[in-house]
């Protein structure tokens, strides 16, 4: 005998398949431009967004805030749809990232929707490698004004694609670890997965670069 | 959110309902399939919605007159084998009030039936779905529970 709750699970399995067949049906025909898949990491679930030039966005927490989604509307328009096949291979690096398994990423990332100086820093930024760790101020020198170490600190705040664009490695000029859009937790965990114990309030001045 | 509804909001909200829409019209889970990505392509297509704060009704607009243009092109027995699927919630409405508004109401009219008596929409929402007045809506669904009402005595 069939039952209501039979019933109510054959419809969204439906559901799912009809939905797989739009989300293709939209690739085909050119509608579908950003897709989008919620992972869960050590730090929590991470919502990804993939353009069609690479990785547009890491955020914490399972959805984007209106201002990254506007940013990418703004951009790459309407066509934002929920597709793990665009999401799974960052998902895959941010695992092996998780698991130690990984030092650097090889996705591509798409910075087209920020101005020119939030690229310019977040560039110099992707430079820091993996263990190091650099100051605000060199950020802002390596991106060609050192004397815009706050606004570079603003910059790394909005880094819409943390951890693949290392904003975790940059740290106050005095040592303490600054800000951090994922929280100065998660921060510290980073740094500490790359290379050891962080101190509660980052590390003495000697240590920064 | 007022500057950046994506079709993947929309279609996260609304998805579910306008399947169960499609297959309450149709009876039929190909059908329903049919329907609801003629819908949804149609409305990914005609971006940006034209009112804000009406896209339910937008998409239960476009998914009715799917269901409507579908019925003319083809002109066939309904199947009604995969209604039990989308076995009616709701109090006042039973399985065999659906059966029975699905062989003895023209598209318009159970679109009508429907969209009040199972998807819960208010008559408002009715009216612009099926682009008529507040009052044609009221009618047209009380006319079809009528029908419905005398078929089942």
């Amino acid at each position: 005998m069939t039952t209501v709750q039979d019933g109510k699970d054959e419809v969204l399995a439906l559901n799912r398949l009809a939905r797989e067949r739009l989300v293709a049906r939209a690739r085909r025909e050119g509608l579908e431009t950003v897709g989008y898949g919620v992972v869960d990491s050590p730090l929590g679930p991470l919502w990804i967004a993939v353009g069609p030039k690479g990785v547009l966005a890491i955020h914490y927490g399972a959805e984007p805030s209106t201002a990254e989604l506007g940013r990418i509307v703004r951009t790459y328009g309407p066509g934002l749809l929920p597709d793990a096949r665009r999401s799974d291979p960052v998902a895959r690096e941010l695992d092996q990232y998780f698991a130690g398994k990984r030092r650097s990423f090889d996705v591509a990332v798409d910075l087209s929707p920020l101005t020119d100086f939030q690229r310019r820093i977040l560039g110099a930024t992707a430079r820091v490698a993996y263990g190091d760790v650099a100051t605000y101020a060199r950020v802002a020198a390596k991106a060609g004004n050192e004397k815009a170490s706050r606004a570079a600190g603003q910059a790394l705040t909005a880094n819409p694609i943390p951890i693949v664009v290392p904003c975790h490695r940059i740290v106050a000029t005095d040592g303490t670890l600054g800000g951090y859009a994922g929280g100065l937790e998660a921060k510290r965990r980073l740094l500490a997965l790359e290379g050891g114990t962080v101190p509660l309030g980052g590390w003495p001045k000697k240590r920064a670069m | 959110m007022t500057d950046a509804l994506t079709f993947g909001d929309l279609l996260e909200r609304h998805e579910r309902e306008i399947f169960a829409y499609a297959l309450r019209l149709t009876g039929d889970r190909d059908d329903a399939d049919d329907v609801y990505q003629e819908t949804f392509l149609a409305a990914f297509r005609g971006w940006p919605p034209p009112r804000r704060g009406q896209e339910r009704a937008w998409l239960y607009r476009i998914a009715t007159n799917k269901v409507i243009d579908r019925a003319r092109r083809a002109k066939r027995l309904v199947r009604m084998n995969d209604l039990r699927l989308a076995a009616p919630e709701r109090d006042g409405v039973s399985m065999a009030d659906l059966t029975m508004a699905m062989k003895v109401l023209p598209e318009g009219q159970r679109a009508a039936f429907v969209l009040r008596k199972l998807q819960g929409l208010e008559y408002d929402e009715v009216a612009r779905a099926l682009e008529c007045s507040e009052d044609a809506a009221r009618s047209r669904v009380a006319e079809a529970m009528k029908k419905v009402r005398e078929k089942m005595r």
